[in-house]
């Protein structure tokens, strides 16, 4: 019987409350040492990903997260067997311990931000044409207007990039501060302006959602996704990785879990 | 079937489809199966030669704006960087390779382009 991986958690005992899992199937926790590693026992690999499977994986970290620090592993995380597992508790529990350890009592926000990359670029086209700078004698061929349009493009370029570092260290001022851990990622396209997660310890998600209105509600005209509180997907950090698990593709056991969080976010908007 | 988690916007439609867009950009591996390794191959060459490409143009940016070069030598530049970009074009066109196609993700160094 091969087990679905939930996650792990900070507790050797059995989870009190009836937790279903995927198909319906009982939860339980596999002990090693002081930790566990949250299962429930499927028949065959998830054929089709759907929204309901997704979630379905989503809710049971959500529960476990309710009562005990947790490692969220990746959606589809399938073990061969309760001997694979423990050899893998057993090869990683360094890490896991420690990861455990950093993440007590705090749990992941994600931030996205939209800018009008295009207005903002025809900004700086604006003022770039002001003060425009002479770099040839004329234009009188295709290679020097080649040079001419492509040296626009790079100041262009360039200014674009410093105002996006300015706008997203004014946010980060604001949430760094509630903040233990943070990763951030700018411009992934020219308008996701900033795709950043965050990792609050519990006792300050007030203020870390307040920090958010203010800067929602500030004069900055951007457009903000927030979500959260999630488990700890983005900051798991493993020395080695796994390869224990069945499916190659599933190498990144507690990798993001962008499709989960995306396939949330559609269903709860 | 979330306990807590939340997902607040006022512009979920926007936020979907640049996420689908950072995402599809990245294949996470090259495919390289019978009926499309030639395409695979090719997608990875050219996007070596792309990198190698935009470092030349950067390059030779900086250089026009620090003044370093004289009217002869933007004249040059200009035109070996133009024929290596109508090059690159003829090739994509080739393979049926988009823009957006040319990049690498390095994992934790971020994408290559």
């Amino acid at each position: 019987m091969k087990l679905y991986l939930y996650g792990i958690i900070n507790s050797s005992d059995q989870i009190k409350k009836s937790i279903y899992g995927l198909e319906g199937s009982n939860v339980y926790n596999i002990p090693f040492c002081d930790i566990g590693a949250v299962v429930s026992e499927i028949e065959k690999p998830i054929q089709d990903v759907t929204e309901g499977a997704v979630l379905g994986h989503e809710a049971v970290v959500e529960k476990l997260m309710a009562n005990f620090d947790v490692l969220p592993a990746r959606f589809q995380t399938i073990i061969d067997g309760r001997d694979s597992l423990l050899s893998m508790m057993q090869s990683y529990y360094r890490d896991f311990k420690g990861n455990l350890e950093r993440f007590h009592n705090k749990c992941e926000f994600g931030i996205k931000v939209i800018w009008p990359a295009d207005k903002v670029k025809a900004n700086i086209l604006k003022v770039l044409k002001k003060e425009e700078q002479k770099i040839l004698e004329s234009d009188n061929s295709s290679s020097k207007r080649f040079i001419k349009k492509k040296f626009e493009g790079y100041k262009i370029d360039i200014e674009f990039e410093a105002k996006a570092d300015k706008f997203i260290k004014v946010m980060d001022i604001f949430f760094s501060r509630f903040a233990a851990e943070k990763k951030l990622e700018k411009l992934r396209t020219k308008n996701l302006l900033l795709d950043a997660v965050y990792l609050v310890e519990k006792d300050r998600e007030n203020d870390f959602r307040e920090a958010f209105g203010h800067i929602k509600s500030g004069p900055l005209g951007l457009k903000y996704l927030f979500s959260g509180p999630w488990p700890p997907y983005n900051f798991v950090v493993l020395s080695k990785k796994p390869d224990l698990l069945r499916d190659s593709e599933q190498a990144d056991l507690f990798g993001k879990v962008t499709q989960c969080q995306a396939l949330v976010g559609v269903g709860s908007i | 079937m979330i306990a807590n988690a939340v997902v607040e916007t006022d512009s979920d439609e926007e936020f979907i489809e640049e996420i689908e867009k950072a995402q599809n950009a990245l294949p996470k591996k090259i495919n390289a199966n019978p009926k499309t390794v030639e395409k695979g191959l090719a997608k990875l060459v050219l996007t070596l030669i792309e990198l190698i490409r935009k470092l030349l143009e950067k390059q030779a940016m900086r250089r026009v704006e620090a003044g370093s070069l004289s009217d002869e030598e933007i004249e040059r530049v200009g035109e070996t960087l133009m024929k290596l970009e109508n090059k690159m074009e003829e090739l994509k066109e080739i393979f049926g390779l988009k823009d957006e196609e040319l990049n690498l993700n390095l994992g934790p160094l971020g994408d290559l382009l």
